[in-house]
């Protein structure tokens, strides 16, 4: 049960490696600049020629974490988690987790490409076993913590979209029920071809600019990235002299039966979780200075989250899809707009959600329309939904 | 993490109903071994499969109708459950449920053939029927809407400890208050390619299986079960030491009086017999996958309900369930009269 006095939560570190870069510093740049980091799919990653989508979010796979001869052998996803680990351990050497929570929705997937393709021509064993070894969800978390120089129980969540949000989400809980004192958690996935092609399958992917929230969006972009987040409860980080970033102060999961990749046309799933969230923080609507959304300028995600935001919110809050800039991450994206909604806070601007042109007359939204704005920043939404109807809100603070 | 047994299912290669392959296993009875085929180089791969008229009645459920054969078998076993602890799908009961899902290779038969069809034919080739399907909580969500749950539901993927993990995890909601009652699935379905990297992988010494079991949580009951959160190993030499972690720190108070093995002939016999052998030599044993095979979403769930099985039937009044994952993390649970 979850005591009488729950614990506060506080972030004292992050991690994140995007397409709008690697590090706070760089990542908050990006953000400030409104810089569109979707770019045409490298030409030795796959082959996109027959599909309608062209482009993605892709982060540069020479990190400085992938240049020994072991780690060359790691998949792209590893090197991720093992840059957003080194960040993060640098920002607070003394944050030791007593567990992490990651999310993704494809681990490796690339390596099990690679390795059914080896089915039908000639490979070296030595390859084939290599990508089965690399492949599964496990091992970037399995490689983060070697990276990281700790060890721990992880729990790796995967449910689509909402992965990251989900982990953030239940870490945070086990600390303010005093179950945990620290938790690493976030998320990271890489794009493969086969999550590239399903989403072109399903005509979810746009061959234009992706248009969060725009009346005339055709679709999403995918991206790729990693982020991590050090949670701590509160007093503890303050007795050791953790610097605090922000608090999480509230979770809402909900799940819409509706169907397995399109929610409910009335918005129920996102506004039960945004709800929930605020429920769980004790926190009223018009408390929220800042929504960033999952806005993933899919017709029927933006349909169901506008509706619902303006439902709860009203048309006051600034709101924005930093998804614009960098594509979808899929069981990344939570953890990385964490992130995000952290260096908002700390810089004290709203990202922008750029290549918005024409309102949807659908809603009335207060958009953070193409440029950052200056704004005094408390209280923040944080909003991933998933395929299978996985909903997940989470409440970031300014810490006090 | 404590939490209370409410109900169980399962659907393995000896068939479904709790009782009914508990009597088999008995027997002796062994699955038939089946087998499937490499399309690519023509290789069989041995195998146990669930027979097919086991979940046939949920074919026609017009939300499973395109599903893959796990979550058919998730649904079912979860169904089960559920019916044992007396929760009703659409019930008052079911909207404080939590569908907590414990994965492995997840939806391969639709992501192998999704990703050979993108291989043969071209990416405009590939058919969007499936690739919902290969999402790794696709099972979760079809038994999250069958029951009516809007609430929460995960699904956590892992080695074969993942079962381990997902049960600790549905603890840690329970000791929240968010929920009445957590449904904790794992679930496995057999293709030729998770065969492939088995064998590739040296780990194919116990045919790869299908199947799912389901336990359901709550905080009050007749047999209490403890899951730790995991030790994890980064090499095969570091298992028995993760497996000597992970039951130091349950803290289990006496010797069991069954432990239902994770053994699947690989380096996992030797990691663990080396623990237990030296902490509970009186202990019977039961080696589970010496005739489920290995099914690892499935597995550790399947070790747990046959745990219980046996001190349902008076084989004593408390088990262990160690598991060695293969490549993440070693776990156990304790189970005991409450």
């Amino acid at each position: 049960m979850i005591s009488e006095s729950p614990h506060r939560v506080a972030v004292t570190a992050f991690g994140v490696i995007s397409p709008l870069g690697r590090g706070g510093r760089e990542t908050a740049e990006a953000l400030r600049s409104g810089r569109d980091c979707v770019t045409p799919v490298m030409a030795e990653r796959f082959d996109v020629s027959r599909c309608r989508a062209k482009t993605a979010g892709q982060v540069r796979a020479e990190t400085p974490a992938a240049t020994s001869d072991r780690t060359r052998k790691l998949h792209p996803a590893s090197a991720m988690m093992m840059a957003a680990t080194l960040e993060l351990v640098a920002s607070d050497p003394g944050f030791t987790p007593e567990l992490m929570v990651i999310g993704t929705t494809s681990g490796g997937m690339s390596y099990g490409e690679a390795f059914l393709r080896a089915q039908y021509g000639p490979t070296r064993a030595r390859d084939r076993a290599a990508w089965v070894a690399n492949y599964m969800p496990q091992k970037a978390v399995l490689d983060a913590q070697a990276a990281g120089g700790f060890v721990c129980a992880s729990q790796i969540i995967a449910n689509a979209c909402a992965s990251g949000t989900n982990a953030i989400g239940h870490a945070f809980q086990l600390i303010r029920a005093g179950h945990q004192r620290r938790v690493l958690c976030g998320g990271y996935d890489a794009i493969s071809e086969l999550v590239f092609v399903g989403f072109d399958s399903l005509q979810a992917a746009t061959s234009e600019l992706t248009r969060p929230f725009d009346r005339n969006r055709t679709g999403l972009v995918l991206g790729e990235g990693a982020a991590l987040l050090a949670l701590e409860e509160f007093e503890s980080a303050q007795r050791r002299g953790a610097p605090i970033l922000a608090e999480i102060t509230g979770y809402g999961i909900s799940t819409d039966n509706h169907h397995l990749t399109q929610p409910h046309p009335s918005g129920i799933g996102p506004r039960q979780a945004m709800e929930r969230a605020l429920h769980d923080a004790r926190r009223r609507p018009d408390e929220i200075d800042y929504i960033n959304a999952h806005g993933t300028a899919t017709a029927f995600n933006d349909a169901t989250e506008g509706l619902a935001i303006a439902e709860v919110f009203g048309g006051k809050v600034a709101v924005s899809s930093t998804k614009s800039m960098m594509g979808h991450s899929l069981g990344a994206a939570g953890a990385i707009e964490a992130v995000f909604s952290i260096l908002a806070l700390r810089e004290q601007f709203l990202p922008p959600n750029i290549n918005y042109e024409v309102a949807d007359p659908a809603w009335s939204l207060n958009i953070v329309a193409n440029e950052a704005r200056e704004s005094r920043l408390r209280c923040i939404v944080s909003n991933s939904f998933g395929f299978g109807g996985t909903n997940a809100s989470v409440i970031i603070e300014k810490a006090a | 993490m404590t939490a209370c047994i409410a109900g169980m299912g399962w659907v393995t290669p000896l068939g479904t109903g709790l009782e009914t392959v508990w009597e088999r296993l008995e027997r002796g009875d062994k699955p038939e071994l089946a087998s499937v085929t490499n399309s690519g180089t023509g290789r069989c791969h041995p195998c146990f499969l669930v027979p097919p008229k086991a979940v046939e009645y949920l074919a026609r459920n017009p939300r499973l109708r395109r599903s893959s054969a796990i979550s058919y078998y998730a649904v079912a076993a979860g169904l089960a459950a559920l019916e044992q602890a007396g929760v009703a799908p659409g019930s008052e009961a079911a909207a404080e449920t939590a569908v907590i899902f414990a994965i492995s290779n997840g939806g391969v038969l639709y992501t192998r053939r999704f990703f050979e069809q993108i291989v043969q034919h071209g990416a405009n080739g590939a058919s969007p029927m499936l690739f919902p399907e290969t999402v790794y909580n696709a099972p979760a969500s079809h038994l999250a809407a069958l029951l009516g749950i809007n609430g929460a539901s995960y699904t956590l993927v892992g080695d074969s400890s993942v079962g381990i993990t997902a049960l600790h995890f549905a603890a840690q909601l329970l000791a929240l208050g968010s929920v009445a009652q957590c449904v904790v699935v794992g679930a496995e379905e057999c293709d030729w390619i998770v065969c492939e990297a088995y064998r590739t992988w040296r780990f194919a010494r116990t045919p790869l299986a299908e199947g799912a079991a389901a336990v359901v949580l709550r905080r009050e009951g007749q047999w209490k079960l403890r899951a730790h959160p995991g030790a994890p190993f980064a090499k095969q030499s570091g298992a028995a030491a993760a497996l000597e972690s992970v039951i130091r720190d349950l803290d289990v108070p006496r010797s069991p009086h069954v432990i239902v093995s994770s053994a699947n002939g690989t380096f996992v016999d030797r990691a663990e017999s080396g623990v237990l052998d030296a902490r509970f030599p009186d202990a019977a044993r039961l080696y589970p996958k010496r005739t489920f095979g290995e099914a690892p979403g499935a597995s550790a769930l399947q070790q747990t309900v046959l745990a219980t099985l046996a001190l349902q039937h008076g084989r004593g009044s408390c088990a262990l369930v160690p598991v060695v994952g293969v490549n993440h993390q070693a776990s156990a649970a304790w189970i005991e009269a409450s």
